[in-house]
């Protein structure tokens, strides 16, 4: 029975382990750096993780509905891109909004391109968003050919400063995605998500609407890309056209640490949550402890690894106890 | 609730197959319908196409008097057409509960699920079966948690929740014990009573005479009969499945080449003691040297994993004897090591390496024997020979697998064993997709093979392939060997009662199985 047991447990809280990686984070992270719970400090760490977070969530859709998106750095790159060459340092509120606004257009655009080509002409997810990553890339340097562009000064200044009830502004935009994540799971489309990423010729003779729910992650993929951009460009005050490329691998570490199954049909976004502040945890520990930076390539490659090889280990081993 | 489904003259093509030329089938309201036929007889495709899984290429259907069109399976729901199928629908991650309302969760405010009213209905509809399943099937249990037949109430539930007007059951029955067989035939009652019309297709003769009021016999992608169970007998069911049919290239081969073996002096090579594995139960039966003996039966009937498990490729317990010595292969490699080949129906995905040549797919089991720096002008000469004899029709042995007709590139997947010389051969349904004369070589070659003293272990979904070739016919049925058919009692008749779980006419029924047995033990 205990097998059962386990499993039904690991269903039901698929971020157990990201919890307790998690709490050892901290544990380790605050012995290094003794002032991590100042408010100062914590608003600059949850600064740093937002635009990571935000991505890692949509990544966490995507991946829930059987896909995988490896284009979501240059997503990024292009709609900083589209950011910082269309504000000026003294832009009116109203013009930032529509340049908001046209960025996340051109990011759902760009989600769209791969939701077409992933749902409804049937192409390998990882093969189709590789390719389309070199496209989003090469727009990026079209559009801003070198490092350089503005944020609004003030729009910048608020964003970094504002702390509401002495609380950062990451952890209110967190607290909202895990919110709109609750609703979203207990609507018909939340439950479609898990049933097309599960089994998808069941979901499709149960009448799910199986191509449509696909194309839909991509495009919140590319959603959730612009609004990471902007978090992103909000804190640097500038564009770099290759600005997002590191993000795609993070953005896998993330979920997997989170407890969101590669295949799909399993998994949610709190977790995800917690898998981009143990990795930034971790990127503070490698930083504090004086360990060159190349570490944190080995870690993130490790985990995905690891996180690959789990599910087979686990079996042999049973096999090898049951013989 | 009322409903009338009429479809006429159905037909439906797979590639240059034809699964259906005129399928016909009449259900009303308050009447369930038995949908029967042999293997490949349509029964299965004519199920889909009523539910929108598959759309007719002719023919046409009637619902409630007017034509319809299903293009997929919510236009079918959307007329109240549900099914159970036998292959789950079911999402294994999610609950019970998710899987039974998937699509029509009762919704709060029009998009968030009521939780509430989710959890009472779904506990109503385990209330219909409540007392034949273990207290483990819950609400929230995760589906995947569930053992087969709770999944396939769980299948049966989903279907109903939609409270459907036409319902079809796949073969729901297969994977329930008597109880929960009983449960829904009592609850099939009711909703016939209520106003449903009911399709069941079953491959249980017994269990058609107890559920339904009428007969729908297909054979050959036809229906060949409808009837009213009152006027139905099993003789005439089993009639109306065989029909009178011209001589198969099988028949032919068998008659012309050889005499069946006669007497069973020859020594045992393979015996089995209450061999069991998943969906196969306490099986008992021998094989001797220079035997030819058949596995027939309706598809899934545990044909595939009795000879995945001689080939030590499923686990398995019980007994394996080969050459009176007690085995326990836990790997292909060791079954390989004492002679023993297995070639499989499914030959793209599991027999051969596509694009590569035709000398590399013969050879792969066998590089072992060429030496540590291969010697490939012997492996050459060696394929080059069993090509010839097989009579390989190809362009050279460089040519790559793909560029074979299904016929041919069969004939490779036989060779690659062949060439390791077996003793003991396992063919799971090989003529799959073989065109006819390719298969009269290929049935010359096994009997060539039997005259050579090889032990082989021929599975078939082909009735005319077993009662052509085979010196003998272990009938499967739910894991179990039926029926063992030989010498006078191999009838086409006997072998669909028997695959039907309905007596035979001539009740001979040696079981030789077990006294073989003892002997070898």
């Amino acid at each position: 029975m205990s097998k059962p047991n386990f499993k039904h447990l690991n269903l039901r809280h698929p971020y157990l382990l990201a919890l307790g990686l998690l709490i050892v984070a901290v544990l380790v992270n605050a012995y290094l750096q003794p002032n991590l719970f100042e408010g100062r400090v914590l608003n600059s760490n949850l600064r740093t993780f937002l635009p990571l977070m935000i991505l890692a969530v949509g990544q966490t859709i995507v991946i829930i509905a059987g896909g995988i998106d490896l284009s979501v750095g240059a997503m990024v790159s292009l709609t900083s891109a589209v950011l910082v060459t269309n504000m000026q340092p003294d832009s009116p509120p109203g013009h930032i909004l529509l340049v908001i606004l046209l960025a996340l257009g051109v990011g759902m655009a760009a989600g769209a391109l791969n939701g077409l080509a992933v749902a409804f002409l049937r192409l390998q997810p990882i093969v189709t968003t590789y390719a389309t990553s070199f496209i989003f890339a090469g727009l990026a340097l079209w559009v801003l050919p070198r490092p350089g562009g503005v944020m609004p000064i003030e729009f910048a200044r608020a964003y970094r400063r504002t702390m509401p009830l002495g609380l950062p502004l990451g952890f209110y935009v967190a607290a909202l995605i895990i919110l709109i994540w609750v609703f979203l799971r207990r609507t018909r489309f939340g439950n479609y998500l898990f049933a097309v990423g599960g089994q998808p010729a069941s979901a499709y003779a149960t009448g799910v609407p199986v191509n449509l729910i696909r194309f839909s992650t991509y495009v919140i993929m590319g959603l959730m890309a612009a609004f990471s951009a902007l978090a992103l460009t909000l804190m640097t005050s500038s564009g770099d056209p290759r600005m997002g490329d590191a993000m795609t691998l993070d953005s896998i570490v993330a979920v997997v640490l989170g407890g969101t199954r590669l295949s799909g049909g399993q998994g949610g976004v709190a977790g995800s949550i917690m898998g981009v502040i143990i990795l930034g945890l971790i990127r503070n520990i490698i930083s504090f402890a004086n360990v060159p930076t190349w570490w944190q390539t080995l870690v993130d490659a490790l985990i995905i690894i690891v996180a690959l090889a789990a599910p087979g280990a686990v079996r042999l081993l049973r096999r090898r106890l049951t013989t | 609730m009322n409903v009338s489904l009429s479809a006429r003259n159905i037909v439906k093509h797979f590639g240059g197959v034809t699964a259906l030329s005129d399928g016909n089938l009449d259900v009303s309201s308050g009447t369930v319908v038995a949908l029967l036929g042999a293997n490949g007889s349509g029964k299965s495709t004519l199920a889909k196409i009523i539910t929108g899984v598959l759309e007719p290429d002719g023919g046409g259907i009637e619902l409630d008097g007017r034509p319809v069109r299903f293009t997929s399976p919510q236009a079918a729901m959307q007329q109240g057409i549900a099914a159970v199928y036998q292959e789950l629908s079911l999402i294994p991650d999610m609950t019970v509960t998710e899987n039974i309302w998937l699509g029509h969760e009762p919704l709060r405010w029009g998009v968030r699920v009521n939780r509430r009213v989710l959890l009472q209905r779904t506990e109503a509809l385990l209330d219909l079966f409540r007392g034949a399943f273990q207290p483990t099937l819950e609400p929230d249990a995760p589906v995947a948690s569930l053992p087969p037949d709770e999944k396939q109430i769980v299948e049966i539930l989903k279907a109903i929740s939609r409270e459907p007007r036409l319902m079809i059951l796949d073969e729901a029955t297969a994977s329930l014990d008597s109880r929960q067989v009983q449960r829904l035939f009592e609850l099939m009652t009711t909703w016939k009573q209520q106003g449903m019309a009911l399709v069941f297709v079953s491959h249980r003769m017994d269990e058609i005479f107890r559920v339904a009021d009428q007969a729908v016999v297909l054979r050959n992608g036809a229906t060949a009969g409808a009837l009213p169970m009152a006027d139905a007998s099993e003789r005439k069911l089993v009639s109306l499945m065989v029909g009178v049919e011209a001589r198969s290239p099988a028949t032919v081969v068998g008659a012309e080449t050889v005499q069946r073996r006669a007497e069973t002096s020859a020594r045992i090579r393979l015996a089995t003691r209450d061999l069991a594995a998943d969906r196969l139960h306490e099986v008992n039966f021998t094989v001797h040297d220079g035997e030819l003996v058949g596995l027939g039966g309706l598809r899934g009937q545990g044909q595939e994993e009795l000879l995945l498990a001689l080939f030590g490729a499923i686990p398995f317990h019980g007994k394996i004897i080969l050459d009176d010595e007690p085995v326990h292969f836990a790997h292909p490699r060791d079954a390989m090591e004492r002679g023993v080949a297995y070639v499989p129906g499914e030959r793209a995905a599991q027999g051969l390496l596509l694009i590569r040549s035709i000398l590399e797919n013969l050879q792969l089991p066998s590089w072992a024997r060429y030496g540590a720096i291969l010697d490939m002008r012997e492996a050459r000469s060696d394929a080059q020979r069993i090509s010839d004899d097989l009579s390989l029709v190809m362009a050279s042995l460089d040519a790559p697998v793909e560029s074979l007709s299904g016929g041919n590139a069969q004939k490779v997947v036989l060779g690659k064993w062949l060439l390791r010389e077996p003793t003991l051969l396992l063919l799971n349904d090989p003529t799959k997709g073989v065109d006819v004369g390719t298969k009269a070589e290929f049935y010359q070659k096994l009997t060539e093979l039997r005259n050579d003293g090889a032990a082989i272990l021929f599975y078939s979904s082909d009735d005319d392939e077993l009662l052509g070739l085979c010196d003998r016919v272990l009938v499967m049925q739910d894991g179990h060997i039926r029926a063992e058919l030989q010498g006078d009692d191999l009838t086409r008749a006997n072998l669909v009662a028997a695959s039907m779980g309905a007596p035979q006419e001539n009740q001979a029924q040696p079981n030789h199985a077990q006294s073989d047995v003892q002997e070898a033990a």
